[in-house]
């Protein structure tokens, strides 16, 4: 299909007609909703580290001192509901809703998904969760104070018996709104992934883009009801007189935890595997060459899955858990490095005689391949147990977790968003600009979180407002490349801006011969309904 | 307008300031957080000593990991790029690499574990102890009482900022500070009255959480007189930050007197503050 | 424009009002149901019949929106089935979709099931607690069932339970092999013998509630076993309800002649939920009534 007939064919419904959105059953428009809330997100989501960093930049108080906004606890709250809307309201929806909505079914050769009305709930759960979540910032929580500043964990007691406010419900049941859509959004996207692969593609023929995705919904479908459990069990607690985590009623805060955990680990496997696979396809795109070990690196995905599911307690080790049993946890999650190494050298051999060439999207996933192993090889350090006892809620620990998220999984989705961005809008972009963006934020993010290893190994602990005078160094550096980034951020804004004033008309192909799977034999945008005629795969 | 060029400036400072302080990290105060310092806190403790070595052994590890890494990536970059390269190569197989770059990592862990677990056995066995000390944990403070020695709980809260007094720590001092004799071999007793809290030592190695209905066990032995501080390492609400520890590591003799004198009074304190003077001068003397 | 020049079998579907509406329903039920705990608005407001302290006007109102979007959007699928969209392979789309629901289902479990092994087994470890900073009674707790607790006997109702749930596995099948035959007398019978034995276990679980001899909540004077026991048989029970409520739907769908014996999904999810329903309590009768009941 070539792609001028593309643009003619269909009835795509105008841009401006609500229905188009509020009604819709396409995977592309679904998508396309799910990338716009994720910026949104993004956007509040990075304003609230902003207050954090703004904050922490010299001891004292600076924000939070009944000035801008509220007191120290809303630092709490600022702190909790960054993590949780980066998570939950940025990344996933940004990887699993936003790319894999547009291009698993593309890449599977699939008209649409197996449930394109579902897959519209899914999509508007999430804004309405998201609204439950605001709302709970300004409601009371703890004391008269508002929000719930407990930490994205929710640890009871003190998100039990310490929030007595409306505030913590209400972030209760946002998430359990945006598991359920997650949920279904996992049901859906296996359905495609099993029942919709054109002829002839089997499953061992998949792109690994497509992989990726079907071993983080599974991870979802499997974790996010032992989440949903714990939550209840929370609502119950505070409201109606049960006790599961509450020591006087016979219950232990400590089994909240393994609850947690055994959703929360997998779950951050759910934020990264995505990205690993939209790396896969730049790398061998812009090298040229097939991607090294097909296999292997499938099957490594499914390993870090698998294992991902046994390795929870690794979050637990401050608790007073059996030593025998911290062993075992120190075995399980070191296991993890292997495959995850499996992935790392198969991505520079792909690299390895190929004819590479530097475009924008290469740019950010070789950035994401050096700086997530940063971020991993801290996380060996943090499974070994007892160093861990030092580095427990620490800023190491900070440290750790940025590296694998804000420049591992964050790089994944810019690194998607300049490789997709002319299929999905039908526009070209500046990658001047664009560049300038990788270049600010590599060297931004590098600053704010290469410095917090130092401030937890001397010992700074996590969710503080304010610190002792030892850390003010690098606390400042810190805040410092928060500055750089944000430049970075500017530059994104200016490169959708400019995307969207000189609509530059885009080609099916930008790419060239690297760029093999089946989304790049559409035109860009790809009609509204491709593939009317399932293509044959050899 | 932010005055950027005097940001600018301060920041190029902190980069200076890094490497000089790199280079001179054995400088680190004991106990206290040092500004600019790469590391751990110094060790005090035969726990956090082994901590210490054995972080170094996983530097050693990690480190060469990623920079083999950033090379790798360095050298295909130079070699394989399009100009270098102009004709990709089709490969995408190869077992050996393939067992290669499975077993070796295989075999850094196996390394890995034969250091780490003896740590994590030497931390959770707690040696004959001298005495008993049970830490409670409230919002925001913390309660210390010594069972063995027959001393009921007293409280230790922050000093606030306003009420400083010469040499105490802002964010890290208390009124009424854990008292311990050097060499002992102290079971720590920790627990909580209301949310989690956790006990935290960083020269000491030390970190347990402290959660209510249980008592978590933990240990130390102080090898060196001095005074340590810690913070509480578990989110707690809304002065989490403010619930700081003290623990002075005294002779024998002083702790007794400390003991007798009534922990948690005045007249306690002032037997730990005669002390550390004594110290102090001694200390001055040696230099 | 579904189907649109489409040389394929998927099943591409109309623009539809349910998600947005039914999400909006979500929304409004959560903002209800904290109005009704906490309360959103002070007791004077004009909105405190909705969103005060103990008010359901908000509940009510977000659940007659969900109530409205399931009906709504489950009679265009049944629509959709009748117009012949359901392809074979969008019947199996329906397979995949029904049974990963079930296998989340299943995890949810997972962790009720979780719990209450925890306190029963690991019972022990709690003596050696503190007792000190606790309420004096909870040294109780160190037991499983805790001093005090009488549980119920599991050969009672809890046996008579279990052989009308597993007697309503076989009435169900028997309905949807009648179907198969197309003997849809058979098929009637077996469905109505399953949703009254559906009843008759909700009905019995009540009269087994009733006469508990512990309580849910500590504001009643229970403890933890009652909050497990509680939850873990209240959501089965739920589900029983549910499970029962979708069968009969697939009656009247039945009788409506809507099930074809080679069509009729709608049956067999039901037939699939009722067995998952099944298996949960056989797990509930043989752990928590009879194991360490
Ligand atoms: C994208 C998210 C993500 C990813 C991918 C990871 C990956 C890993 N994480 Fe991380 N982690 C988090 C997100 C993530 N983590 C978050 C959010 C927290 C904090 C939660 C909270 O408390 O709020 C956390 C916390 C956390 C802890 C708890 C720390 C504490 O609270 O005390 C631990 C401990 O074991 C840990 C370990 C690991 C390990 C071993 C990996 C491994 O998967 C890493 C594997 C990768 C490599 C090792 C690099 C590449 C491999 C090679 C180049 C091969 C050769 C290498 C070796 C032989 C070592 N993580
Ligand atoms: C994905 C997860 C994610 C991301 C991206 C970030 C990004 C950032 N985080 Fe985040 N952070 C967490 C997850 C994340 N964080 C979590 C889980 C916690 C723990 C919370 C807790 O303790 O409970 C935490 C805690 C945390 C702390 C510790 C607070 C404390 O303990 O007191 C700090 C302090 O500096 C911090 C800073 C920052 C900064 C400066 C960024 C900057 O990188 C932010 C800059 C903004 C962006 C990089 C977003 C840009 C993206 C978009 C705009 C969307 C683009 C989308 C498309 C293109 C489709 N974070
Ligand atoms: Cu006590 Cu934090
Ligand atoms: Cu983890």
């Amino acid at each position: 299909m070539s792609a001028d007939a593309a643009t003619h064919d269909d009835h795509t419904p105008s841009m401006w007609d609500w229905r188009r959105w509020v009604l819709s059953t396409n995977h592309k428009d679904i998508g396309t909703m799910y990338l716009v809330f994720a910026i949104f997100a993004g956007i509040i989501g990075g304003a609230l580290s902003g207050l954090m960093r703004w904050e922490l930049m010299e001891p004292g108080l600076q924000v939070f001192n009944n000035g801008f906004w509220g007191n120290e606890h809303n630092y709490n709250v600022a702190t909790t509901m960054h993590g949780l809307i980066m998570i939950f309201f940025m990344v996933m929806p940004a990887m699993i809703g936003g790319f894999g909505n547009w291009f698993v079914p593309l890449m599977i050769g699939a008209p649409d998904m197996a449930f394109p009305r579902m897959n519209n709930i899914s999509f508007w759960l999430l804004p309405f969760a998201f609204a439950l979540a605001v709302m709970s910032m300004f409601v009371p929580g703890a004391g008269g104070d508002m929000g719930f500043g407990g930490g994205w964990v929710l640890y009871p007691p003190l998100s039990t018996s310490g929030h007595n406010g409306p505030a913590m419900d209400l972030l209760i049941l946002s998430l359990h709104i945006a598991g359920v859509s997650s949920i279904l959004g996992a049901i859906n996207f296996i359905t495609t992934i099993f029942n919709m692969r054109a002829p002839g593609m089997t499953i061992h023929k998949m792109p690994l883009f497509v992989w990726s995705v079907l071993v983080t919904v599974f991870l979802l479908l499997l974790s996010l009801p032992v989440l949903a459990g714990a939550l209840t069990m929370l609502l119950t607690d505070r409201n109606f007189g049960t006790t599961f985590f509450d020591p006087m009623g016979g219950g232990d805060p400590v089994m909240y935890q393994h609850l947690f955990w055994f959703f929360g680990h997998p779950e951050v496997y759910i934020l990264i595997l995505p990205g690993f696979g939209i790396i896969s396809h730049i790398v061998s795109t812009f090298s040229r060459k097939p991607i090294f070990g097909y296999l292997g690196m499938a099957y490594a995905m499914v390993a870090i899955g698998f294992i991902g599911f046994i390795v929870w307690a690794h979050h637990m080790y401050t608790v007073g858990m059996p030593v025998d049993l911290k062993a075992y946890f120190i075995a399980a999650t070191m296991v993890i490095a292997v495959p995850t190494g499996i992935k790392i050298f198969s991505w520079i051999a792909t690299m390895w005689g190929g004819s590479i060439e530097f475009r924008t999207p290469m740019m950010w996933a070789i950035g994401f391949i050096f700086l997530f192993t940063v971020g991993g090889v801290t996380g060996v350090v943090l499974a070994n147990a007892g160093v861990d006892q030092s580095l427990h809620d620490t800023y190491y620990v900070v440290a750790h977790f940025h590296y694998v998220l804000s420049l591992g999984a964050v790089f994944a989705i810019f690194a998607g968003w300049y490789y997709w961005f002319e299929k999905i809008f039908g526009v070209k972009y500046n990658s001047i600009l664009a560049r300038l963006q990788f270049a600010f934020f590599f060297i931004g993010a590098n600053v704010i979180f290469f410095p917090q290893h130092f401030l937890g190994l001397q010992g700074m602990p996590r969710r503080y407002v304010d610190y002792a005078d030892g850390f003010a160094l690098w606390n400042y550096v810190s805040t410092v490349g928060y500055m750089i980034m944000l430049v970075g951020m500017v530059l994104f804004f200016l490169v959708l801006i400019d995307a969207m004033i000189r609509r530059r008309k885009a080609d099916a192909n930008p790419w060239g011969e690297g760029a093999t799977t089946l989304e790049w034999t559409l035109s860009s945008p790809p009609p509204f309904h491709q593939f009317n005629e399932l293509p044959k795969i050899k | 307008m932010p005055d950027l060029y005097g940001e600018a400036m301060r920041f190029l400072t902190a980069l200076v300031l890094t490497w000089t302080t790199a280079a001179a990290g054995a400088l680190a105060t004991p106990g206290q957080p040092t500004d600019g310092h790469l590391g751990f806190q110094p060790a005090v403790t035969p726990i956090m000593e082994r901590v210490t070595s054995f972080h170094n052994i996983l530097l050693w590890i990690i480190i060469p990991i990623t920079i083999f890494v950033m090379g790798l990536l360095l050298w295909v970059m130079i070699r394989y790029n399009r100009k270098a390269n102009p004709q990709a190569s089709k490969n995408s197989h190869n077992t050996l690499l393939e067992v290669v770059w499975t077993a070796v990592p295989v075999m850094i862990l196996i390394v890995i574990s034969v250091f780490s677990f003896p740590l994590l056995y030497f931390q959770d066995e707690i040696p004959e102890a001298d005495f008993t000390i049970k830490a409670t944990g409230y919002q925001w403070y913390w309660g210390y009482e010594y069972p063995d020695h027959e001393v009921p709980q007293y409280i230790s809260t922050m000093v606030a900022e306003e009420d400083l007094s010469e040499g105490q720590l802002r964010n890290l001092s208390v009124d009424y500070p854990l008292v311990v004799p050097v060499d002992a071999v102290v079971r720590l007793q920790v627990t909580a009255a209301d949310v989690i809290h956790n006990w935290a030592m960083p020269s000491f190695g030390t970190k347990m959480d402290a959660i209510p209905g249980r008592i978590n066990e933990a240990w130390f032995q102080v090898t060196e007189e001095g005074t340590y501080y810690g913070q509480c390492s578990e989110l707690c609400g809304i002065r989490h930050a403010f619930m700081p520890i003290e623990v002075h590591v005294v002779s024998q003799d002083t702790f007794d007197a400390w003991v007798e004198a009534g922990p948690g009074s005045d007249e306690a304190n002032a037997v730990i503050a005669e002390y550390s003077a004594a110290r102090e001068t001694r200390l001055a003397q040696l230099d | 424009m579904a189907g649109h020049a489409a040389k394929h079998d998927y099943h591409l579907v109309d623009p539809s009002p349910w998600p947005f509406v039914g999400s909006l329903g979500a929304f409004l039920l959560a903002v209800g149901a904290v109005g009704n705990m906490k309360g959103l608005v002070g007791a004077d407001h004009p909105l405190a019949f909705m969103y005060g302290d103990g008010a359901f006007g908000g509940l009510i109102l977000g659940f007659a929106v969900v109530l409205y979007t399931m009906i709504g959007w489950w009679g265009d699928v049944i629509k959709e089935s009748r117009r012949g969209d359901h392809t074979p392979v969008v019947d199996l789309h329906l397979r995949y979709g029904m049974i990963m629901f079930i296998a989340s289902e299943v995890m949810f479990f997972v962790a009720w099931f979780w719990i209450f092994f925890e306190y029963a087994i690991f019972h022990e470890v709690r003596t050696g607690w503190d007792g000190a900073t606790l309420a004096a009674d909870f040294q109780g707790l160190g037991t499983w069932p805790p001093v005090g607790v009488e549980t119920f006997n599991p050969w009672h109702i809890p046996l008579m339970n279990t052989l009308i749930l597993l007697l309503s596995g076989t009435t169900v099948t028997w309905a949807h092999h009648a179907l198969q035959h197309g003997d849809r007398k058979g098929a009637t019978l077996g469905l109505i013998f399953t949703v009254i034995l559906g009843v008759c276990f909700t009905s019995l679980q009540v009269v087994e509630y009733m006469e508990a001899h512990f309580a849910f909540s500590i504001a009643d004077g229970g403890n933890l076993y009652g909050s497990a026991f509680f939850m873990a048989t209240g959501f089965h029970g739920a589900h029983v309800v549910i499970g029962t409520i979708f069968l009969a739907v697939c009656l009247f769908r039945l009788l409506a002649g809507q099930f074809t014996p080679e069509k009729h999904f709608g049956l067999e999810a039901a037939a699939w939920y009722w067995h998952f329903v099944d298996v949960v309590w056989l797990f509930l009768f043989a752990f928590v009534y009879v194991t360490f009941g």
